[in-house]
Parts: C-alpha cells; structure tokens; sequence
C-alpha cells in the first residue's frame, strides 16, 4: 500500500477545496442522524442521482462526510429527549438523558461531539498509517470470536439492570426472544412471526428503538409539564457560553477515555456485519468495568456518553476497511458507496492501493476533515439545541409522537410497522411504569439476532461441535476476557466490603 | 484523481441529475407510462441485482419514456420481497420486481410462500446469464477443482453462501454428489460477508455467481464454473469448467437476473405489458448499455437478453433442481 506525504498532501488540499461540499453534507448528516428511522444508506441511495453524476472523488468525499455525521448526529436526540436517532446511539441515552435532566445538557451534547470527533479522528489517523495491520483483523474475527465480542455486550443486561437484577434480566430475556422472531438464519424457516410477512426479517429495529424509547418517553413526559427536574430546568435557562467551554474541558480530561473506546469501535467495525450499535454498548460495558466509579453509570456521567459516542464514530472508520481493503461491503451504507464507486470503474480491494491510492487513502483524509468541520459546526449549535428540553411537554410530546412516528413508516414503508411502533411504545410504557429496564430489552432485540446468527454460523461450520467455541486462539483469549470482566466487578466489591468491614471493626 | 472539477462543475452536475430523475421523460410516447415504474428488489440495496437494475434501467428509461423508483425488501432469501410484491403492489404493469430467476425460484420451491408460480406472476425477460462457480481466498492450499475434491473425501469442505437456495449450492451439492467429496454450505446471509469469509479463511472456500467475485482481483482464486464453458477465462484464472474437469455431467448452474410481473397486469393491461417487452428488448441493442453494465461489474460476455418463454422455462428447471436436493436445502435431512 504505497503511502506517501505527497498523497497525503494531495488528499488533504482536495478535501479543502471541497470544504463548502463536506459542510453540506456533514450537516445533511447530522440531521439524518438525529431522526430516527432515517439513515445514512437511505440518504444517499436517495441522492445517487448526484453521486453518480460527479467526480468520484467529490462523490467519496460527499458520501464519507455523510456517512461519519450521521453517525454524530445520532447521539443529539439520545441525550436531550431519550430517543436514539439510530442503534448507535442507542447505549448513549444510558448517561446522557440523565445528564440533560439535571440540566447538564449542553455539557454531555459538547461531550457527546467531542467524543465522536476525537474518536473518529483518533481511529481514521490509525487507519491511514496502519491500515495494511488493521485490515489483517478481520481475519482473526471470525464468528466464534463474534460471538464472544457479543457476549460482552450482553453481559451489558445485567451491568445496567443492578437496580433491579430479576426484572433487568426478564427485560433482557424478552428481548432476547424478540430479536429470534424472523427467518431463521440458515434454513429461512420463520418462526414466531404469526403469518405476518412483515416480521419474516425479524422485528424492525427502527419500529423498537422509537416505540421503546420515544413513544414511551413522550407519554412518561406527558405526566409532567417539564423534561428537567426543577434544578435542571433553573440551570438550563441560565446556560450560556460557559457550559460549552465546560464541556470541552471535561472531555479533554477524558481524552485517554476517548481515544480506547474509540479504538474498540474501530475493531468492532472491520468484522463485516458488525455494526456500530455492538461497538457502542460494548465500548459503554468496558467503560463501566474499568471505572473505579461504576455505581455512577446510569445517573448521568460524562464517560457513559464519551465510551458510546467514541466508539460508534470509530466504528464507522472500521466500517468502510473491508470495502477499501478487500472489495467487500461491512454494512449497508458501504454497499450503497460499492455502488457508487463501481460505476465509477474504480477496482477495490488491494489493486486499490496500488492504482488509486490517494481515493483509498482519501476516504479517511475526509473523515479527518469533516470531523474538524463538525466540530466546529456543532459546538457554537449546543447552546441553543440544548434549549430543546425548556419546551414543555404538552407541546414537545406530540411533535415527537409525530415526528417519529414517521421514522418508523420511512424506512419499509408498511403500515403494518407504526401499529408495531405504537405496540412497542405501549410495552416501553408499561417496562418504565413497572421497573423493567427497556435499555436491557433493547440490548437483546439488537445483540440477540446476531448472537444466535454467529453461534449457528459457529455450529455448522464446525460440524455442531460446541468445542469450536474454544478452539480459536483469539477467541480463547477473549473468553479469557470476558470472565476476568465479570469477575471483576465482585472482586471489587468483595475487596470493597472486606475493607468496609475491617474499618468498622479497627 | 482529479482535481479538474470545479464547485460549478459539481452544481451543474447535481442539478442536470435531479432534472433528469424528476422530468416526466414519458409525455411524448402516449398513456403507459405516465409515472414513474416502481421497482421492487428482493434483495438489500448495494446488492448485485440493485447494481444490475440501475444500469439497465438507466437504458431501459430512454426506450420507455418513464423513470424508475426503488424499494427494498430483503428477507427470508427473497421471500419477503416476493410476497410483498404480489399480495402489496398493485398489479398495474406501473409495479415490476427486478430478481434473480435461479435463487428465487429454488426459494419459492423449498420455502413456505403464500403465492404461486406462474399463477400469481410471470418474468417477462432476463438480462444476464451469470454463471454459478467455487473460489477460494489467494491464501488458500487448494489450487484446482479435483485438489478440494480430493481433500473433500478426507474431510467436510466449508463454502460460504449468501443463501441456501442458490444454484451455488445446488452445484456444490450436485459435485459433492458426484464426486463423493463431502461438502458443507454456510450460508451468510449476503453476497459480502461470504465472501469475506472465504476471502478470511473462516471457510474452504466460496460458492456464489461469478459475477459478484470479480472485483476481488488477486484475493480470490477460482477453481471451476458450472456451465459448459467458461464464458470469461482471462477473469478467472481460466479455471476450467466443471464437467471438464471432473468429468461429471452436472447442468449448467446459472442465474438470470430478469423483471417480473403480475399475472394478472398480463391478463389486464396487455398494451402496457407488450410496451414493457418490446422496450426491454431494445435495450441490448443500445450501444451505451454496454459501458453501463460493464461500469455495474457485469462483464459483457454474460449480458444476454432471455424473453419470457425461455425465463419460464428456466424458472421450471431450478423448480425441478430445487426438488431433487430439497433434503439438503431445508431443514428436513
């Protein structure tokens, strides 16, 4: 892969010159990103007409900038209303709601910026200069590793669910079940769909995600007249500048923080298939286990934004290594860029690098650059988006029950999925009033498929020899992995108590 | 790389392109169509057949009069698409699927479907013929057909698949038949990660449409086509044909990407249906559906317009083939 200052330099002068083009669609996307039910693949298979028509270098440079704000974007409605834009940003709302309910919603939206540039920036720059290495990954992560990578997430369930561990664990249970309903993943036998063709690709995740979390969270708001707490809501009226410029400062105190989750979203998204909804919990689950202040995640801290955000913004740098390096989309804004750049005659994988390097490099010089226009693009915005939360209730619920609701019609167009929508929002409703945690439901309809998807992938390739879970070196170590990171935390604790015990006792 | 294009260049560009796909291109050729044609693709976007729809129908277009909208509905292998098709979309002739006769066929004949063939809809023509064939990644051992088929007789062989109904599969079937090497298929789900998986080593090796491996360059070494030759030697390592090979005598496994239609739109609108054959027709013989379809990663040598009679025929076979290894393409063995 020849790299050089001069392809580089060439790339970043290039971008430059396109500064007004990657503006536009850094804003398209950010937007789309915020909306739930409207992606990023939508979105340009909607504007191919222009891609097509252009310079392929101005259409990767258009579909790249678009690609990484929407996944920025994601984490806007996550934070201020509980209502993640996509599955990405979905752990984000486990910190950031809470944080904009004590009126700290400038703050974790500046983090939540901050978080995904500093995590899509930190991980593009590691793919310009280790890509060939990176790259190798993927042939290391195969499904019995995938399947491990799941199980962290999973274990997620119980992490958020401490309040309450029996009903966190029926939730994640009943999502668990609901992400098996759909053909099976071998045979394409439906199973649990009762007839209804609607659901023999599994249950919408767009129709959870919305009835779940914003149907539900707009009847919960309709019960008070404010989001905030009165605290909060004294607190957001006086925000101004400063609460920006503290949102800066308590990112960079975490930039350590930034930088690692960002690179477990980078890993997670070279596997093709992997996506950035895995890469978010799993970054949001380690973040909790190597903090001294666990008991914190879930009331609103600043790392339980930064892991998540971090992490599906290094994911989408992951996400586009297998198109470039080996000609194969990993998700399905990459096939729509497949497209793009097929049409165009351009030769993917290793030739690449070889023939067109500075259009493979020059993907991630994009990034780096959108990621440095969003910054400041989005900043000076938080002051004022942030005073979403100060509309009262009766007015915002409706115009969210709306609004997402046409989310969920969008993507498939059926009917059928706004009366799943609103049935969902009537299970998040009752999950909420109840102390079901519908963040542990969650987790299950989005990692559940996966899970069973790898593990029977596993079995068969193996001949249905279990033993296979155990027969990958990488996979070996990452079980190792995983029960070190469910041992810890009563290790900490037992340590924690036996301390307590012995200071009561002196 | 160029930087030639200028900030003008670009809005011109994107305005000629939202000109053309909003114009109502169809004033001037009478009734049908007075809209544009809803396409709906069984498969994900990005996929094969999406790739293969838009540049036809950036052809098709010129001949109809009309433009094209897409929808998608991926799922279940094609099921989801097809059943949606006929039991949502009006039967108008203003509603065409765009598929793939071979998988979708030996769905429809091992799958639990609410629809009937050719009761509930018909293909009126097929653009391509891609032929099915087995590739493994450049680091693999294996070097020829009769070296896997050798190994097979010691020990499972592992292919990937997008999906168990696939005339892929049913030719590594009908080899492992013949030759006595024991073959698994694993299905992935899509056309990109199995690939990734033969291309990672995660299995031996890649069942799929030639088509859909070509642009892999280098990573991917193929071993045999299933067809009586091989139509595009000097982008397959010349790897030989099966029967050639092996000396079996086991049909040709290939797919046909083609349009289908309402049976009832025939029976209803016979005017709009007739206009949709004859425009289709016509465009194998515009020189720029070359460039296209070449630009779309179809080689040119497997563009070759089948009309309805001959895609029922084909559609019949891989019925009768989908029977025959209906044990090992379902859950039932």
């Amino acid at each position: 892969m020849n790299l050089s200052f001069q392809i580089l330099s060439d790339q970043f002068l290039l971008n430059f010159s396109y500064l007004w083009l990657i503006v536009i669609a850094t804003t398209i996307g950010i937007i789309i990103g915020a909306m739930p039910g409207f992606g990023s693949a939508n979105t340009i298979i909607m504007l191919l007409p222009f891609t097509l028509a252009v310079d392929v270098d101005v259409a990767m440079i258009f579909m790249v900038s678009l690609f990484v704000a929407s996944h920025m974007g994601g984490g806007i409605t996550s934070i201020l209303l509980n209502i993640p834009g996509n599955g990405g940003s979905a752990a984000t709302c486990l910190d950031g709601y809470p944080m904009a309910r004590k009126g700290l919603g400038q703050q974790a939206l500046v983090l939540s910026f901050v978080a995904s540039t500093v995590g899509g920036m930190v991980t593009a720059l590691l793919s310009i200069f280790l890509l060939p290495y990176i790259a190798r990954l993927a042939f290391y992560m195969h499904s019995v590793e995938m399947v491990v990578i799941l199980l962290f997430g999973i274990t997620l369930i119980a992490s958020v669910a401490s309040d309450n561990m029996l009903k966190g664990l029926i939730a994640g249970f009943l999502g668990l079940l609901i992400g098996a309903i759909g053909a099976d993943h071998i045979y394409s036998t439906p199973r649990g769909t009762f007839g209804f063709i609607e659901l023999y690709d599994g249950v919408p995740l767009i129709a959870v995600l919305i009835g779940v979390f914003a149907i539900s969270e707009a009847l919960i708001m309709m019960e008070n007249s404010s989001v905030l707490s009165d605290a909060g809501r004294q607190m957001m009226k006086q925000a101004g500048w400063k609460e920006t410029w503290e949102g800066v400062v308590m990112s960079f105190q975490r930039t350590w923080h930034m930088i690692w989750t960002g690179i477990i979203g980078l890993i997670i998204g070279i596997v093709p298939g992997a996506g950035a909804s895995i890469a978010a919990f799993v970054a949001y689950q380690q973040s909790r286990l190597y903090s001294k202040t666990p008991e914190k995640y879930g009331t609103g801290i600043p790392e339980g934004v930064i892991a998540p955000e971090s992490a599906n913004n290094g994911c989408a740098s992951g996400d586009l290594i297998p198109l470039l390096v080996i000609g194969v989309p990993g998700g399905t804004t990459a096939a729509v860029m497949l497209i793009v750049m097929t049409y165009h005659g351009v030769q993917l994988g290793p030739r690449l690098f070889i023939q067109n390097p500075g259009l493979g490099y020059g993907v991630f010089i994009t990034m780096l650059v959108a990621y440095a226009v969003m910054l400041f693009t989005t900043l000076p915005l938080t002051k004022y988006v942030s005073k979403l939360v100060l509309i009262p209730t009766p007015v915002l619920a409706p115009i969210i029950i709306a609004f997402t609701l046409v989310g969920a019609f969008a993507p498939r167009g059926y009917m059928f999925d706004l009366w799943l929508t609103l049935i969902f929002g009537a299970i998040g409703y009752v999950c909420r009033k109840t102390g079901f945690n519908v963040v542990a439901l969650l987790i299950g309809v989005i990692l559940g498929p996966m899970l069973e998807a790898n593990v029977m992938r596993a079995l068969r390739i193996s001949g249905n020899d279990p033993w296979v879970f155990v027969s990958s070196p990488v996979g070996n170590v990452l079980w190792v992995a995983l029960a070190v990171s469910l041992a810890i935390p009563s290790i900490v604790q037992w340590r924690r108590n036996r301390a307590a015990s012995r200071a009561a006792t002196a | 790389m160029t930087n030639m294009f200028n900030r003008r260049h670009v809005l011109f560009a994107g305005a000629g392109a939202l000109a053309a796909s909003l114009a109502p291109a169809a004033r001037a050729t009478g009734a049908f169509p007075d809209k544009p044609l809803q396409v709906l693709i069984p498969t994900g976007e990005g996929g094969g057949v999406d790739q293969a729809a838009r540049a036809f129908n950036r052809i098709w277009a010129k001949y109809l009069g009309a433009n094209f909208e897409y929808s998608y509905f991926p799922g279940a292998s094609g099921q989801v698409g097809y059943e949606v098709f006929i039991s949502k979309r009006p039967a108008d002739a203003y509603n065409i699927l765009f598929g793939n006769i071979g998988p979708e066929m030996i769905m429809y004949a091992t799958q639990k479907v609410k629809y009937k063939y050719p009761e509930d809809f018909v293909y009126l023509g097929s653009m391509d013929v891609d032929d099915s064939v087995i590739w493994v990644g450049s680091g693999s051992k294996f070097k020829t057909i009769q070296e896997m088929v050798d190994e097979g007789k010691k020990r499972e062989i592992t292919l990937s698949t997008s999906r168990l109904p696939h005339p892929s599969t049913i030719g590594a079937l009908a080899l492992a038949e013949a030759t006595g090497m024991k073959v698994r298929m694993i299905p992935y789900g899509g056309g990109g990660p199995a690939r990734s998986a033969a291309i990672t080593g995660e299995v031996d090796g890649c069942a799929t449409f030639l088509s859909s491996s070509l642009g892999l360059g280098d990573q991917a070494r193929f071993l045999t086509v299933f067809n009586e030759t091989n139509r595009a030697p000097e982008l397959t390592n010349n790897a030989p044909p099966v029967n050639a090979a092996l000396g079996t005598k086991i049909p040709p496994m290939s797919g046909q990407r083609a349009i289908a239609i309402h049976a009832k739109a025939v029976e209803a609108y016979p005017d709009r249906v007739k206009k949709l054959s004859d425009t289709f027709q016509q465009v194998f013989s515009d020189p720029d559906y070359k460039a296209v379809a070449e630009k779309a990663g179809t080689p040119w040598e497997f563009i070759q317009y089948g009309d309805a009679a001959s895609c029922q025929k084909s559609a019949r076979e891989f019925v009768e083939l989908a029977d025959r290894y209906r044990a090992l393409l379902t859950a039932t063995k």
